[in-house]
């Protein structure tokens, strides 16, 4: 019989998995349950279509439905998955009945954590996650005059900063002294903030939502510093594991509420796997684990849980977590530890901190760039980094992310070479002068 | 929520709270942390952050690798290419 694989999840890590595994056993069944009506779109994209960045939805699409009926693959849209059992090797999809598996692996994803505060079940509060809804909540906005995000989080971020695009009153409520707070520096997130204020976006922070109120629809958000009178709330909160089902089925949990995997994603049941925002995965420097991490990172863990699904040999490494985004006027971004997280975990570190420029001085649009570098006392090894710019920030965390990976030191990037051309590279590397700030104030002290 | 759910969790919560109020002190015209008071603010705030923070790095980090999770399952491998 041929070998059955069943994917539980639709979005990158699903479609990754359940992909993968079909390249490497042709001949296996492949089954994906989704309860969407979609795969293989960005769902990360939708933010820039509210904004109009992005001209429509469809865009966001990979591929549509008959490219994966053609590749073989089966997907079962608009269809819940209610139990697994494990021990004989079956799920329960509701309207189907139960359905045996050789290989399982999870892919479910992420909620957002309920505001727990009440008038949720109100209308107008919106949650970004599947695209028909952002297909009708883009027409609703059209007709909002006020808006509030809720929770400055990285969605958060780029939602402030599309409805602030798309000319909406937009204010930002965050329990947090400022913007990104448990990631982003002060001194890296004070550019965007300034930069909201510039585009009419009323900021409200160490500010708590006590309840949505409205009959039937939202009409303001109560919060511990009154009450905001709003269209529409857009639910930002942080991103949780959707793991009931693995918890009911007996999956380690680890910590972090995500599922406890191994390199192979394998999980703590044998012929498990699982991917994505629903599991769990070691930090590279502290080797300590942590959880929700970018769609890049559930697409490279589907790879790996669907090669080892479809009978291959494949490892995921710890993360040093590369990431980057647009907010307000300005590109921010980092590796790993900022300032105030590595202080929050008490992890020692030295830092050098430099302003440099994107491109030559005098070459039009040229911009600034913010480059903060940490590293670990002694060996000055880097654990870190904050940046903030202009342009060029993604191609700089990305570098950085290896240069944490591999062991690189301050004093490697004090010397580091550097492109320079006058229209894409400044004389001086903003890395490498961060760098050498980094080991002159090591001298002084 | 699980035990090391709860603890991770608060734990986590109020060692950035100290953090984000030591980073408002560094940064002019930052903003510190607004506090709660509770009997769960006050036991993390006035107990567990001094105590955490009176560790050795290598203690606290042993107290953390004793915790349940995937960096106790096996990550020793070299990703292939695709």
């Amino acid at each position: 019989m041929a070998l059955r694989i069943v994917v539980v999840g639709g979005g990158a890590a699903g479609i990754g998995a359940a992909g993968t595994a079909h390249q490497l056993a042709p001949d296996a069944s492949v089954t994906v349950y989704t309860e969407f009506e979609d795969v293989g779109y960005s769902p990360c994209g939708i933010p820039y279509v509210h904004g109009k960045e992005i001209p429509k939805f469809e865009n966001l699409f990979l591929q549509d439905k008959a490219f994966y009926e053609q590749m073989g693959l089966d997907i079962h849209y608009e269809t819940r998955v209610s139990s697994f059992d494990l021990a004989n090797q079956k799920v329960t999809v509701e309207g189907e009945g139960e359905v045996p598996y050789d290989k399982l692996v999870i892919a479910t994803g992420f909620n957002y954590k309920d505001p727990g505060v009440p008038g949720t079940d109100l209308e107008g509060l919106y949650y970004v996650k599947n695209i028909r809804q952002a297909m009708e909540w883009d027409k609703i906005l059209d007709d909002v005059k006020k808006a509030v995000v809720v929770e400055a989080s990285p969605l958060g971020l780029e939602m402030v900063t599309a409805l602030a695009h798309r000319g909406i009153e937009t204010h930002l409520v965050d329990p947090h002294p400022w913007a990104l707070a448990e990631v982003g520096d002060p001194d890296i997130m004070k550019p965007v903030m300034d930069s909201w204020t510039e585009m009419g976006v009323q900021q409200h922070y160490n500010t708590k939502v006590e309840a949505f109120l409205g009959e039937g629809k939202v009409r303001a958000i109560q919060t511990n510093e009154g009450e905001l009178e709003c269209d529409l709330a857009v639910i930002c909160t942080h991103k949780e594991p959707n793991n009931r089902l693995a918890r009911e089925a007996g999956l380690e949990i680890g910590s972090t509420g995500g599922i406890i995997v191994d390199q192979r994603m394998a999980t703590s049941k044998p012929n498990v796997y699982a991917a994505g925002d629903c599991n769990e995965l070691p930090h590279g420097i502290t080797k300590i684990p942590i959880q929700g991490l970018s769609g890049s990172h559930a697409y490279s863990q589907g790879k790996v849980a669907g090669t080892n699904a479809g009978g291959g040999d494949r490892v995921y490494q710890p993360v040093y977590v590369p990431w980057g985004m647009v907010a307000g006027k300005w590109m921010i971004g980092g590796v790993s530890f900022g300032e105030t997280l590595a202080n929050a975990l008490g992890i020692p570190f030295v830092a050098g901190v430099a302003q440099g420029i994107s491109r030559a001085r005098y070459y039009p649009d040229m911009k600034p760039v913010r480059v903060k570098l940490l590293a670990e006392p002694g060996t000055l090894k880097l654990i870190g980094a904050q940046l903030v710019g202009g342009e060029g920030i993604k191609e700089r965390c990305d570098f950085l992310a290896v240069a944490a990976k591999t062991g690189v030191t301050l004093k490697d990037l004090a010397t580091m070479e550097n492109v320079y051309s006058p229209p894409i590279g400044a004389l001086n590397e903003p890395i490498a002068m961060a760098a050498q700030n980094g080991l002159a104030s090591l001298k002084k002290s | 929520m699980g035990f090391f759910e709860w603890v991770r969790t608060n734990s986590e919560h109020y060692l950035m709270e100290a953090s984000q109020r030591e980073m408002a002190k560094k940064y002019l015209g930052t903003e510190p942390p607004v506090i709660g008071a509770t009997v769960k603010d006050i036991f993390f705030r006035r107990l567990f952050v001094p105590i955490y923070r009176l560790l050795p790095y290598g203690v606290r980090r042993m107290v953390m690798m004793a915790m349940p999770g995937s960096h106790k399952r096996e990550w020793g491998g070299r990703q292939k290419p695709s």
